[in-house]
């Protein structure tokens, strides 16, 4: 059986099908939704950073107008602990004890009868705290450091020995800030009880996981809880955690017997659903006169909460970028009393591409070589950690392809010596990558009665375009026009799927999804091949295709019946089958899984009197396997582009040294790119679907961010001749 | 402690008065019985149930809360509802008729101008406002003029390609 025979290697740019909803204002995100009889919650956060809560004082809330209840540690039932994830250990659940760890961490839920009396009521709270030092310094000698917490250090040959005797060596610290996600959906709870099932609205990439982490935490099966959310309103990683808040919500709701809704604030999003942690990186390259890799050495520490895990091996990609025979990775983490740091858009990747990149800047200007071409001196067609062949890697193609777009011929190599007016111009480059990454998912593909299909699983749609790829690429496997495909999710009751994260859903479910329209199209074949009624009769299923809504033997169309006819003379009303994709193993596949590769190239502009730094270009050619749609993945690397602009020149969440009060916490004062900072933004595909999964492709998500900072900051150095190795680059950096 | 006595002052004090005013929007007028307090945006959002227009920030830093007053684009978080009344409010909700989508709204389509979409109403809203304005004029103007709305999915290109888009085909009056 074959329903495809020659796979495009982009597929069409189809416009969104979920956008006749996002523009009219139509698509119901978790804040919108409201059932009768709600009351509303409010947070009260502490405003110590480290110490204990000696007493509460919450007389005042609980007499205030419309006030339901006032949950504090003194009060709150005690809840269980969600489960372990792939991602580590679940966060804590709230108001357990009179211990604080961080400012900004809830210590009382006030509910109401409307939002505002709610959060009237909730500034009434009074908490007399015994306070102690907080530790926020990354080097504090007292912070607890956790050391190789993913069990990803590396090492290989004799790096020590190797950078001793190369014939060139860089060393360089390099140091980048907290970031915080910011996704511009204020994040929203909204929990209701019937008895002891529990159904949810939550701002989540993985209902999946939420469903099991709230029936874990209130001691309920699984099929009592519901969690929906069919529009997300961005993540970039803090909607991959069941959060404090989002128990707190649901425990009020138990508690008072009427469903609560909770709408985060926008200074509460800093301080409640992670944020990429700040870290310190230590890197040494050896190389030898021509430019060939001999050593690297490369170590993070990194900032952490102090109770909570988060998966952030900085220094991890080094083992794998180059091809080196000499390599140490190492990476610690430091348990500072900050608010629990998490996944942001292109964890570990986003701040050690940059370390690496900018190291390797330095080498070519050492070696007084091209950097392009001291990448492709190192380049690796194996992964050098097990001598594997990649399953798909045209980064060569990347870099190639980019250069000549980009006119990197037109250099001069000289730093300081491109301008135009009062404008000193630089052009950088970097190389980008993001690792493969899977989890088990699962999908149901119908066909109803009229030969329309529905296909269903619990994943999200963050903004990649989930609906439409998969949509699409159920369309392709079963023969059927794109109008006549529905794909549905974002509800926990669906099919389990994991987490809109790691640029791993669109491979990982479109497999789900190959998987479960190929078992249908195959109950058809079976049926119609086995009925002597059928056209088909006495063809065999492994020989027959579908096109446009009709199964027929291979290359026959003429012979073929609809979906519609064959379950119409069956009695059948719809057919359903459930496919399942679990992550390919390397070493079963003989090659490893590459994940997806960039080459990104940036002209930048920085004022010679004042310090101002204008991205002026960008160009991003990437290698993301089989494109399922140019015009998401486009917007997905665009996407990526600005976010790493952000990161590379604003981003930089402050927490005060002394209190531990993040200081900016706000759209006013946490600055982010807005239009006028992203120019006109070049983004090619190359490369061809990926050998190691049935779908070929390899994610997008987090690959267009990866690599922009480096190469902001290597066209930096090029205009101005001054080094920055700590993000953001600020203009009085470069003054 | 003296700002936490200030506000328990603050709470103690009866509550507001409420009274019944009467808010246009999109050309329908609606009496709501509210407190004088209350902003457009949570007018709009919670009493009168048009989620459309969104919450981003409720500090005027966003624009996710975009609306137009008279023709003019407005943040609906800082304006008080009682400011709004006896003018025309025009959310996201009101801006196609009958015939389809506005233009702005079919160039953002076409052009991917979104990805999660929280921002699209806010931008949209902005982005009519500004061709009203004739401040689409360029590539340029379009950038520094969508400004004051973020989008945290970084898909400005593509929301100056709709806008460019749109204003050449002559803005409210073309049909794509």
């Amino acid at each position: 059986m074959s329903t495809v025979e020659s796979r495009p290697r982009v597929g069409a740019g189809v416009n969104r099908v979920d956008g006749p909803r996002k523009v009219t204002g139509t698509a119901p995100y978790p804040m919108d939704f409201s059932v009768p009889g709600q009351a509303y919650g409010a947070l009260v956060q502490s405003t110590v950073a480290a110490g204990r809560i000696v007493r509460m004082h919450t007389d005042a809330a609980e007499g205030a107008p419309g006030v339901i209840t006032v949950l504090t540690h003194e009060n709150a039932p005690k809840v269980g602990k969600g489960p372990t994830t792939v991602l580590g250990a679940s966060p804590l659940p709230p108001l357990r004890n009179d211990r604080i760890v961080h400012h900004g961490q809830h210590i009382a839920f006030v509910v109401a009868e409307t939002p505002e009396q709610a959060t009237a009521a909730a500034r009434l709270v009074r908490a007399d705290y015994e306070t102690a030092e907080p530790l926020l310094d990354l080097h504090d000698p007292r912070a607890e450091q956790v050391i190789d917490p993913w069990g990803m250090d590396t090492s290989r040959g004799d790096p020590a020995a190797a950078l001793e005797s190369a014939e060139v060596t860089v060393r360089a610290t390099y140091t980048t800030a907290d970031n915080t996600n910011n996704p511009l959906g204020l994040f929203a709870t909204l929990a209701a009880w019937e008895g002891d099932t529990l159904t949810v609205h939550d701002t989540s990439q993985w209902p999946s996981m939420v469903r099991t982490t709230l029936a874990t935490v209130f001691g309920i099966p699984e099929s009592s809880v519901r969690v929906l959310v069919p529009y997300v309103g961005g993540g970039f990683g803090a909607g991959l955690r069941a959060w404090p808040h989002v128990v707190l919500t649901a425990m009020a709701a138990r508690m008072i017997k009427r469903p609560v809704k909770l709408v985060l604030t926008r200074p509460q999003m800093f301080t409640s659903i992670g944020h990429r942690p700040s870290g310190v990186q230590w890197l040494s390259v050896g190389a030898t006169r021509d430019g060939e890799l001999v050593a690297l050495d490369h170590r993070s520490l990194t900032s952490l909460s102090m109770e909570e895990a988060d998966y952030e091996p900085f220094a991890s990609g080094t083992a794998f970028a180059y091809r080196c025979p000499n390599v140490i990775t190492q990476d610690r983490q430091a348990r500072l009393n900050i608010a629990v740091p998490t996944s942001m858009r292109a964890p570990a990747e986003a701040q050690g591409n940059f370390a690496l990149e900018s190291a390797l800047d330095e080498l070519a200007c050492k070696l007084r070589m091209d950097p392009v071409e001291l990448r492709l001196r190192n380049h690796t067609d194996v992964d050098p950690r097990n001598g594997l062949p990649w399953s798909g890697k045209a980064l060569l193609e990347c870099y190639e392809i980019g250069a000549r777009r980009f006119g990197w011929s037109d250099r001069n190599p000289e730093p300081r010596s491109m301008r135009d007016g009062n404008w000193l111009v630089g052009y950088g480059m970097a190389s980008a990558w993001f690792p493969y990454f899977a989890q088990p998912c699962a999908a149901q593909a119908t066909v109803n009665r009229d030969g329309s299909a529905l296909v269903r699983s619990a994943a999200t749609d963050i903004g990649t375009g989930t609906y439409t790829v998969m949509a699409q690429l159920a369309a392709e496997e079963m023969g059927l026009p794109l109008d006549r495909v529905r794909f549905d999710l974002g509800d926990s009751d669906m099919p389990n799927s994991m987490m809109a994260g790691g640029s791993g859903l669109t491979g990982a479910l479109g497999n789900a999804v190959h998987d479960a329209c190929r078992r249908l199209v195959r109950t058809f074949a079976e049926l119609a091949c086995g009925d002597t009624d059928s056209p088909l009769f006495g063809f065999s299923p492994d020989d027959v295709e579908c096109t446009d809504g009709r199964v027929h033997p291979a290359g026959r169309p003429d012979l073929g019946e609809a979906y519609a006819d064959i379950l119409a003379r069956h009695g059948l009303s719809e057919l359903t089958s459930n496919g399942n994709s679990t992550p390919p193993v390397d070493t079963e596949l003989g090659m490893s899984l590459a994940g997806a590769y960039g080459a990104k190239f940036v002209e930048v502009r920085v004022d010679t009197d004042l310090g101002l730094i204008r991205v002026a270009r960008v160009v991003s050619v990437i290698d993301g396997g089989r494109i399922l749609n140019e015009k998401t993945a486009r917007s997905q690397i665009i996407g990526g582009t600005v976010g790493g602009i952000g990161m590379a020149l604003f981003e930089d969440t402050v927490t005060d040294p002394r209190t531990g009060r993040i200081a900016n916490g706000t759209f006013a004062d946490y600055l982010i790119a807005v239009n006028a900072d992203v120019p006109e933004l070049d983004v090619v595909f190359v490369g061809e679907p990926d050998h190691g999964t049935a779908t070929g492709t390899k994610g997008v998500g987090e690959v267009g961010l990866v690599g922009i900072a480096p190469a902001i900051a290597n066209a930096v150095h090029h205009a101005t001749g001054k080094r920055i190795r700590e993000l953001p680059i600020t203009l009085d950096a470069v003054l | 402690m003296t700002d936490v006595a200030s506000r328990r002052d603050v709470g103690e004090r009866p509550a507001a008065p409420e009274r019944i005013m009467t808010l246009t929007v999109n050309g329908r007028p609606y009496a709501l019985r509210m407190d004088t307090r209350v902003t457009l945006l949570d007018a709009l959002r919670d009493r009168l149930g048009l989620v459309g227009t969104k919450k981003g920030c409720d500090q005027g830093a966003c624009g996710a809360c975009t609306v137009h007053l008279d023709g003019r684009r407005v943040l609906a978080c800082l304006t008080l509802a009682a400011q709004a009344e006896g003018r025309a409010i025009t959310t996201i909700e009101g801006i196609a008729d009958a015939d389809g989508p506005h233009p702005v709204q079919q160039a953002f389509m076409e052009h991917d101008a979104f990805q999660c979409g929280f921002c699209t109403p806010g931008q949209i809203m902005s982005a009519v406002a500004l061709m009203a304005e004739g401040r689409a004029g360029s590539d340029e103007e379009i950038r520094e003029f969508m400004s004051g709305n973020l989008c945290r999915c970084g898909a400005y290109p593509n929301i100056v390609a709709a806008i460019r888009d749109a204003a050449s085909r002559g803005g409210h009056d073309a049909r794509l």
